[in-house]
């Protein structure tokens, strides 16, 4: 693909993911620092991070929610884990489901937090398979450019 | 680690900075953006491990950056041993915004919180925190320089150490005290060449300082008393929150050693053999101390612990620690050191009498005249330390005490029990000494003749409040050995305080102090309150009055005074009967307070007493007779070293009320004033 097109798919994907609120101000933050402070794979380092992270608490949290007596603590301080991670690399959508989720933690509602523990990981998985596509994007445009050169 | 200034000098580039986290994204994003701000930052995910490098290398870092949800280590307590170790601005950060949770941080002594997603804005601030915090620390050394300038002049503080204070001069006074310090470790500040990194100069818990300290960690409670608190009730310029945290460690290392002191202290009226410590200090100690001419703080404060342990300890031991602890904390203190020491031992010689139980007594009493007397800087020399002649008199004093058990302290005289009151006499009574409120209700007043103040402290509870001075009953019997103690300006109280006042004995009107000593002690109701024991007996002046003999009831009362009465002899007597009423202020019940061995003689019962707590020292409340200006909190006349705090808590063991009373001799930084001593030249 012409690096133009990929170019262009990029923006498209980033556009649609601010305007969806899957990612906020702090993501772009993250491009800014990457693109101005001449660090090219940040951006990159700080989504494959977040991903595997998230995916460990996730998996943490459905393993707790299974046990016969649930201990919501442990969870909510895996949820506010979660919360922090999303905030900092900039995944708005997650963050705003783990506030939820923290509060039916406070409820110590199972069946809330199982509940609330789907959106959660629906919500991640959205947002992992857009990180993924940006991130082949941009690996594809970079070959293309050095291709070029 | 090179500091700021290696960038290029351009501060805050090149800031060293530690963040800690345990998500690994956060790391990450926060070493970008910290790069971004062209600072030099270190990541690390657990806390235990930042604080492994933080303790290796203090100077490593300018600034910490820190998570409150760890999993290893909760951020706050990080933040907590940050602080007190390394005392480097923390900031905390969280995704966590609730108030509760931020005041928590802030209470907990962050410099900033910091909210999830940390933005690259508020990261370029945080250089602000580490300025403004070294700022504040080397205003704080200038101010604590001054502060401890003043101190160092003072006769009690000598502690060169100080490199603080030194007011080294102009060139940025904290740079200079920084030099100063070159013995303290705590230089290891950062270095960065920005002047504001500040070293703190080297802080010397002087008696008064002390005494604030003391003073609030009682108020706040031993278990609530944290640094910070401590801090801020003190309220003293140039102090810091490190320094309160360390010597608020020391502290309470000393108060469990006090409680152990207490909780092991035998029968009061241990043989002097009996007790090893005893024994040392009594004859070993004295004469090495005395040949040393130096005690150490520690041991003085030893001593002092040993005293304030030792809740009734039998007269003998007190004495005989007292004399050392004297002599310790005249060494210590003081420049006077050396003519303390000559008058200790001869004193101690002069025991041997009545008091076959005290048989240090005496030399303690006399040597913690002397080294009052030094201490207070008045007695010019030995000779007013007088002491000799007072714990001569003092042994007189008690001696007839002993030989009147009844006559004596009204009762109190127990088997030498020193009770707390410090009171030297052998008798419980001796705990009057005490004459403050703490006075062993038993005791006697014997309680010499406020004069001696310091050691009248012990006035008896029955004397009650009433100053030390004569106490009312002129027992015969002491007074009749220790008439010295009239004569003895210095009214070195008699501590006698056997009921009735030793008129002889009770310097009233000696030059000496004036009760105070021993009226002091009344004041304050400290617990600790010494008997002030002032040797009373005898306190007689140094001058050889009382001389032989009666040194060994002087002495005794020391000792005494030291176990049980709180004998805080004011500087008076200071020497003696204050140590005594180190030991003997045990308060007991609430070390806090008190603690301070040094304290002012008066607080002797505050200070040292550290009450220990379950001391038996009836005294324990046994004001000490405070000295008149000692008040308890002042630094009283401990002189000089018995302000080093430091060395209170290095107590060893040693038992014996005596301690006490050396140390509220030497120690007092104040030294009270001479005429408390009685000593004071009069001698």
């Amino acid at each position: 693909m012409a690096g133009a097109a990929l170019r262009d798919q990029l923006s498209a994907l980033l556009s649609s993911m601010f305007s969806q609120g899957l990612v906020d101000e702090q993501f772009e933050q993250l491009q800014m620092l990457q693109d101005e402070g001449g660090t090219p794979g940040f951006v990159a380092e700080v989504v494959t991070l977040f991903c595997d992270d998230a995916e460990r608490i996730i998996a943490e949290i459905a393993t707790l929610l299974e046990q016969p007596i649930v201990s919501f603590d442990k969870v909510d301080a895996f949820v506010h884990q979660l919360k922090g991670s999303s905030a900092s690399v900039g995944a708005q959508k997650v963050k705003f489901t783990c506030m939820q989720f923290r509060q039916f933690c406070q409820e110590k509602s199972r069946d809330g937090c199982l509940m609330a523990l789907a959106v959660v990981r629906n919500e991640f998985y959205d947002l992992r398979n857009k990180f993924q596509t940006m991130l082949q994007l941009e690996q594809q445009i970079q070959a293309y450019d050095h291709k070029q050169q | 680690m090179a500091p700021a200034e290696e960038a290029g000098g351009e501060f805050p580039v090149g800031m060293k900075v530690l963040v800690v986290d345990d998500d690994p994204t956060c790391l990450a994003v926060l070493k970008r953006m910290l790069l971004g701000c062209r600072y030099d930052a270190t990541t690390c995910s657990q806390a235990t491990r930042a604080l492994t490098m933080l303790r290796e290398n203090r100077r490593g870092f300018d600034v910490i950056i820190s998570d409150v949800h760890m999993p290893d280590m909760d951020g706050f307590r990080l933040l907590e041993l940050v602080g007190l170790e390394m005392d480097l601005p923390v900031i905390m950060m969280s995704a966590d915004s609730r108030t509760d949770i931020v005041m928590k941080g802030i209470k907990h002594g962050a410099c900033d919180y910091l909210i999830k997603p940390v933005r690259m804005e508020e990261l370029k601030n945080i250089w602000q925190h580490v300025l403004r915090k070294k700022f504040n620390e080397n205003k704080e050394h200038e101010h604590s320089g001054s502060l401890d300038d003043t101190d160092r002049t003072r006769p009690t503080n000598n502690d060169n150490e100080y490199a603080s204070s030194v007011n080294d001069g102009a060139d940025g006074s904290w740079k200079s005290q920084k030099k100063k310090r070159d013995k303290d470790e705590d230089d290891g500040e950062l270095e960065s060449g920005d002047p504001s990194t500040s070293k703190k100069p080297r802080v010397v818990w002087s008696v008064e300082l002390h005494q604030q300290f003391v003073n609030a960690v009682n108020h706040l409670g031993i278990d609530k008393a944290v640094p910070k608190k401590i801090l801020e009730l003190m309220n003293v310029p140039g102090l810091t929150r490190e320094n309160v945290a360390s010597h608020l460690q020391k502290f309470r290392l000393y108060l469990k050693r006090i409680a152990q002191h207490h909780a092991g202290i035998a029968n009061p009226f241990c043989p002097p053999g009996s007790s090893p410590n005893i024994g040392s200090l009594g004859g070993l100690d004295l004469q090495a101390l005395a040949a040393s001419g130096q005690i150490p703080p520690q041991t003085l404060a030893a001593l002092q612990d040993e005293l304030l342990g030792r809740p009734t300890n039998s007269l003998l031991l007190p004495g005989r620690d007292q004399t050392a602890l004297r002599l310790s904390a005249v060494k210590g203190n003081k420049p006077h050191g050396e003519r303390e020491i000559a008058f200790g031992q001869p004193i101690y010689k002069c025991q041997s009498n009545a008091y076959a139980a005290f048989p240090q007594s005496s030399p303690t009493v006399g040597g913690t005249f002397s080294a009052w007397s030094n201490k207070l800087g008045m007695a010019d020399s030995t000779g007013t330390l007088g002491s000799m002649s007072n714990s001569q008199n003092s042994n007189i004093v008690l001696h007839e005490l002993q030989q009147q058990p009844d006559a004596m302290l009204s009762g109190n005289l127990h088997s030498l029990d020193v009770k707390p009151s410090g009171i030297v006499m052998p008798s419980q009574s001796l705990n009057t000494f005490s004459a403050s409120e703490g006075l062993s209700p038993n005791q006697n007043p014997l309680m010499l003749p406020s004069q001696s103040s310091g050691l009248l402290a012990a006035m008896p509870p029955s004397m009650k409040h009433e100053p030390v001075l004569a106490t009312s009953q002129p027992s015969s019997s002491l007074l009749g050995g220790i008439d010295l103690v009239n004569q003895a300006s210095t009214s070195q109280p008699l501590i006698s305080t056997h009921g009735g006042n030793l008129p002889g004995l009770v310097n009233r009107n000696s030059n000496v102090l004036p009760s105070q000593g021993i009226s002091t002690f009344q004041t304050e109701n400290n617990p600790y309150l010494v008997s002030q024991n002032s040797v009373g007996v005898g306190s007689k002046q140094p001058h050889g009055v009382l001389k032989t003999e009666n040194s060994d009831p002087l002495s005794r009362n020391y000792g005494y005074i030291g176990g049980g009465a709180p004998l805080m002899d004011s500087g008076l007597l200071s020497s003696q009967s204050k140590n005594t009423q180190f030991g003997l202020l045990q308060n007991q019940d609430d070390l806090t307070g008190s603690w301070s061995p040094l304290q002012n003689i008066d607080s002797y019962g505050n200070t040292i007493g550290l009450s220990h707590p379950g001391s038996s020292f009836q005294s324990s409340n046994v004001p000490l007779g405070k000295f008149p200006d000692q008040g308890r909190g002042k630094n009283h006349g401990f002189v000089g070293k018995g302000s080093c705090i430091p060395s209170r808590f290095a107590v060893d063991e040693i038992e014996s009320p005596t301690n006490n009373l050396s140390h509220s001799i030497g120690s007092s930084g104040d030294i009270m004033s001479p005429d408390v001593f009685g000593f004071s030249g009069h001698m």
